[in-house]
């Protein structure tokens, strides 16, 4: 991928209009993906966009790339299929944190240790806003909720450390306190050759806490550059991800100084070493003969 | 609200001008984003207003754009979108569902607010002359906004004492 | 001299019983017979009760066979636990080991009267010829090759072929306890010789092959670049053959972390312009079931291939049975047609897969094929295919005009829109599960619904007059019918033959196409039928009520329906047809009485 000037923001900008709801940061998010996409300049048509449910899982049909608004959970293996079938295609993922944290927590794992060249953008805002305001998996122990009356009785889950723990070659966080940030950080997780995740502190305006909205976010915020993090180590990045839902860390937690091979790479290697001499599918048959 | 990269002591006159041109930009972009949402939720009053604001901000870029061209004609440019962040765009989370004009208004008059107390900070640390003297009429006109606003706000007449939320349907679930 | 000769033998894991089964298949072909091996286990990983069929014939085999002609016991309490799929009549010969003590008289089988039984030192010869006990199952082949003349060159070549890279020593030992079982059979003849005739195909090239790899094959023939899935018996071979060729051709296999990645994966591999397919079993089906509805509502061509087992849940994992078939016509939610076909053999499992294949392209749909354990599991001899016979069919994707202002939902004549895939510029556009308008954006109209809907439903009306899915045989006017379909119906078939010879005028219907119903193919075999069965291995008639749901059924048209795991036999459905015919016969003659 190289980066030319053919391609501005707003080409990859859809004409249909978002269902968000007004000062919802998946807005912002949005703008990010279109500038990071903008910086990067592949062109709309070589992009496949796969999400799943929820409200952030719409967000492919406001992009002019090849989009797929899945169902509940399953963005991350049809990113994978469509990976396999294209590796040529740059492949984005996204969806809330129900959609990946949840209801489809156990593909995550199993992408991280394929490691295939797919960038995974997670829209976290603490609450299913869908369904209007139930617990989700990220949302704070003790959260009142409308299916928790008398305070949430479970931990929420830590993406960031659970990402890192398993693996991931890149690992980052932005929010819409900085978009500039978010943009270059969803760049540069496109850029990483391998799989990307980004977490993206989301505020819903609906049913998310007054904490919770950019205001908010703004007084936790601290930025791992200024801090003078080294997104090379991995462990000082899981002590910082530790503090997911105190501190609101943004930019790149970790990224691998020598990034892994690729599954879609190791295919087209395997395919192009096995289909030498092979013979054509016609004679399929043949490998039945006994004689 | 932030800037990335910007050295404001050795800052030129043309890159304060595309500085400043960037921000209205910015700030333009954002109220066209606001007035498309506000469209989207059968808000017609709030979302002229925030029509109202991105003409104003595109036309002092304009009027900016102008100036720079007559000074430095076709120099190409050495500052860029990512250098700022939100220094007369309202924060994302500014614009809300069932908006009244008169919180609209609020949102935008913080936002001048916002971008006059950069320029405010900005100003001891440059040395250019010129520059400085860009920067001072900038923290003016965002005076002459805010009161340009404020005039605005008072004609209103007052909220009603019960919130609009308290008529709005409750949210649909999907 | 016989022509058809069916083996059964059973014995523990550790008897090496179906390895014997498979080189005594390939012996066969090599002598030029057709022949089908059909495995079958207890539910232990190994060492519990296993067990094999192989039916040899001069004539190509539609079925696995009926009664045995010949029993072979390890020992016999493995034997048992295999009951009716491994039924002993008063024409079996029963072969056991004499190691098991039990006097020939004293064989544990209830109310039936072996033709001969014949208690054998197997163990005991194995041990003395090649040193171990292990050596039963070359023993055995030794047996057969004596008494029914099969293989008696062509297993030793197999078994030293096989065991080529490990040594001369062992060949040796395979070789002296084959001899002794071929000597204790010539200096024991059998009462009736039971020798088979010799093939006058000898030396023509056979395929062998099971339902599994020849479905896996077939895909890969069709163009399938992609596979996605989850380990599940007794479907699981379909995923490994592509392990191994696959690639070869481009493609790609993932191995998935479950059945919903597996199917999840091969629909993002279809949206990227790729054939792509999954296999599994019933509860995988289940499980799969959203993603099936996604596809036909993104109109994403797909196939799934069900290997059928015993249900519901875990249920038998090792046996087959028709029972998915209204989880196949009616799996996930909402109102959608989803193809469903089914193959009756290892030999037709190619064609029904392609034609999956191009169902799935041409029609831009989930299609499933109903396959079953026994298919996928047993082993036939091949003819070889004249694969130039096979049209493949590749979906539609938008070019020049098209591609102005793209519709990827674009409502046209025949309600199938071109289809375009990442990475085609100009044909951008949004998939999703969520209804949509003809460029594929979002939609809670109840009007779009509608015609999406229709749209959804009509473009399949084509498939249902394709007669070609559909296989008549008998007297197309005969009064008395059989349906069935699967592995079924190689049974049906074997029972048309036998009946026709008994003089009953009957016919066959056996659909590849089961969903959906195609009425009027039904409505015209039915106009000559007074009396009839639909045959299925199902405890609730799912056939027969699939049926009655979309066709107006005659009255005399009842269902034969059986739980999986034990097979249904040639003289079951004789038995049945004989009992139609004489209900005929009596209401003919109730008819025929007011006018006497």
């Amino acid at each position: 991928m190289s980066a030319t000037c053919e391609f501005q923001a707003k080409d990859y900008k859809s004409s249909l209009k978002p269902i968000w709801c007004p000062g919802c940061g998946d807005f912002s998010v949005v703008q990010g993906i279109y500038r990071a996409l903008a910086a990067i300049g592949r062109p709309p048509h070589e992009i496949a966009f796969v999400s799943g449910i929820g409200c952030s899982s719409r967000i492919p049909g406001y992009t002019t790339a090849y989009g797929f608004n899945s169902v509940h959970g399953r963005s991350l293996p049809i990113a994978q299929g469509i990976k396999l079938a294209n590796p040529d295609l740059l492949v984005l993922a996204a969806g809330g944190d129900g959609d990946g944290f949840s209801i489809g927590g156990g593909h995550i794992a199993h992408l991280i240790r394929r490691n295939m060249d797919i960038t995974y953008i997670v829209m976290d805002n603490q609450i299913y806003g869908l369904t209007k305001g139930q617990l989700s998996p990220t949302s704070q122990k003790g959260r009142v909720t409308c299916t928790s009356r008398f305070g949430s009785l479970e931990e929420p889950v830590n993406p960031l450390l659970y990402v890192l723990a398993y693996g991931a070659g890149f690992v980052a966080q932005a929010s819409p306190t900085d978009l500039v940030g978010m943009a270059a950080t969803i760049e540069e997780a496109i850029r990483y050759p391998g799989f990307a995740f980004v977490n993206i502190q989301s505020p819903c305006v609906t049913y998310g806490e007054e904490a919770q909205q950019i205001k908010g976010l703004k007084a936790i915020s601290e930025n791992l550059a200024a801090m003078g993090h080294n997104p090379a180590d991995r462990l000082a990045a899981m002590d910082l991800a530790q503090q997911y839902g105190q501190k609101m860390h943004l930019g790149v937690f970790y990224r691998n100084p020598e990034p892994a091979p690729t599954y879609d790479g190791l295919v087209r290697e395997r395919q192009a070493a096995l289909s030498k001499n092979a013979p054509p599918k016609e004679q399929i048959l043949d490998l039945f003969i006994k004689k | 609200m932030a800037t990335r990269g910007i050295d404001f002591q050795t800052l030129s006159l043309m890159d304060a001008l595309d500085l400043a041109i960037l921000i209205e930009d910015e700030a333009q972009e954002r109220y066209e984003d606001f007035a498309a949402q506000m469209d989207q939720h059968r808000t017609p009053a709030a979302a002229r207003f925030f029509r109202l604001m991105a003409f104003n901000e595109s036309k002092h870029g304009e009027e900016l754009s102008a100036r720079r061209a007559e000074l430095f004609g076709e120099a190409p440019r050495a500052v860029t979108r990512e250098m700022i962040y939100d220094i007369e765009a309202p924060d994302f989370d500014e614009v809300r569902a069932f908006m009244t004009p008169r919180q609209a208004m609020e949102a935008a008059l913080a936002s001048e607010v916002k971008a006059h107390s950069f320029f405010l900070a900005a100003i001891p640390v440059l040395k250019d002359a010129g520059v400085k003297a860009l920067f001072e009429e900038l923290r003016d006109e965002e005076v002459y906004h805010r009161e340009l606003v404020t005039e605005e706000l008072a004609k209103l007449p007052p909220d009603s004492a019960v919130s609009d939320e308290d008529f709005v349907d409750e949210p649909a679930p999907q | 001299m016989r022509k058809d000769l069916v083996f059964g033998m059973a014995g523990s894991g550790g008897d090496g019983i179906v390895s014997a089964g498979e080189s005594l298949l390939q012996a066969a072909a090599a002598e030029g017979y057709h022949g089908v091996m059909t495995k079958s286990f207890g539910s232990q990983i190994r060492g519990g009760e296993s067990s094999c069929r192989v039916r040899i014939s001069t004539t190509p085999i539609l079925n696995p066979g009926g009664n045995l002609d010949v029993a072979v016991a390890l020992n016999w309490e493995d034997f048992l636990k295999f009951g009716a799929e491994l039924p002993v009549s008063g024409t079996t010969v029963v072969i056991y080991e004499a190691a098991t003590k039990i006097l020939e008289a004293d064989i544990p089988l209830v109310g039936v009267t072996p033709l001969q039984v014949i208690a054998v030192p197997i163990a005991q010869m194995a041990k003395e010829t090649a040193g171990t006990e292990r050596a039963k199952n070359t023993v055995v082949l030794g047996l057969i090759a004596g008494w029914f003349g099969i293989g008696a060159v062509a297993v030793m070549k197999g078994i030293r072929k096989k065991l080529a890279k490990k040594g001369e020593e062992l060949v040796e030992a395979n070789q002296r306890a084959f001899d002794a079982g071929r000597a204790f059979a010539m200096e024991h003849p059998l009462k009736t010789s039971m020798n088979v005739v010799a093939s006058d195909t000898k030396g023509q090239v056979k395929l062998i092959t099971d339902g599994n790899d020849m479905c896996a094959a077939a895909a890969i023939f069709a163009g399938c670049q992609f596979f996605g899935g989850y380990p599940i018996t007794p479907s699981t071979e379909i995923m490994q053959f592509f392990t191994d060729h696959v690639w070869k051709y481009g493609g790609a296999v993932l191995q998935a972390e479950d059945e919903i990645a597996g199917i999840g994966a091969a629909v993002g591999a279809s949206f990227a312009g790729k054939k792509s397919m999954t296999a599994t079993s019933g509860p995988g089906l289940s499980l799969k079931s959203e993603m099936m509805g996604l596809a036909s509502i993104a109109e994403l061509p797909l196939v799934i291939i069900d290997v059928q087992r015993g249900g519901p849940s875990t249920g038998l994992p090792t046996k087959t049975e028709q029972s998915d078939l209204f989880a196949a016509a009616f799996s996930a939610h909402g109102d959608v047609i989803r193809p469903v076909l089914a193959p009756t053999s290892v030999a037709d499992i190619f064609r029904i897969t392609i034609e999956a294949f191009n169902i799935a392209e041409y029609y831009q749909t989930p299609v499933i094929v109903l396959s079953d354990q026994e298919i996928a599991s047993r082993k036939e001899t091949l003819d070889p295919i004249d694969t130039t016979q096979f049209k493949i069919i590749n979906r539609l994707v938008p070019a020049g005009a098209d591609l102005v202002d793209y519709k990827r939902f674009q409502q046209t004549e025949n309600h199938i829109s071109p289809i375009s895939h990442p990475g085609l510029l100009g044909g951008t556009y949004l998939a999703s599960g969520i209804e949509h308008v003809e460029s594929g954006a979002p939609t809670n109209s109840g009007d779009v619904h509608q015609r999406m809907n229709e749209k959804r439903t009509r473009k399949f009306d084509p498939l249902k007059d394709r007669k070609d899915l559909f296989e008549v045989t008998g007297n197309p006017d005969a009064p008395i019918a059989i349906i069935a379909w699967g592995s079924v119906a190689g049974v049906c078939r074997e029972a048309l033959e036998m009946a026709q010879a008994e003089g009953i005028n009957v016919k066959l219907l056996v659909p590849y196409l089961l969903y959906p119903v195609a009425e009027n193919v039904y409505n015209d075999f039915f106009k000559s039928v007074q009396k009839g069965i639909v045959v299925e291995q199902t405890h609730l008639a799912q056939t027969f009520k699939l049926l009655r749901m979309h066709v107006d059924l005659p009255k005399g048209l009842k269902s034969l329906a059986r739980s999986g795991a034990n097979p249904f036999l040639p003289g079951d459905i004789v038995a049945a047809l004989h009992q139609l015919l004489s209900e005929l016969q009596r209401s003919h003659e109730g008819q025929l009485q007011p006018q006497e």
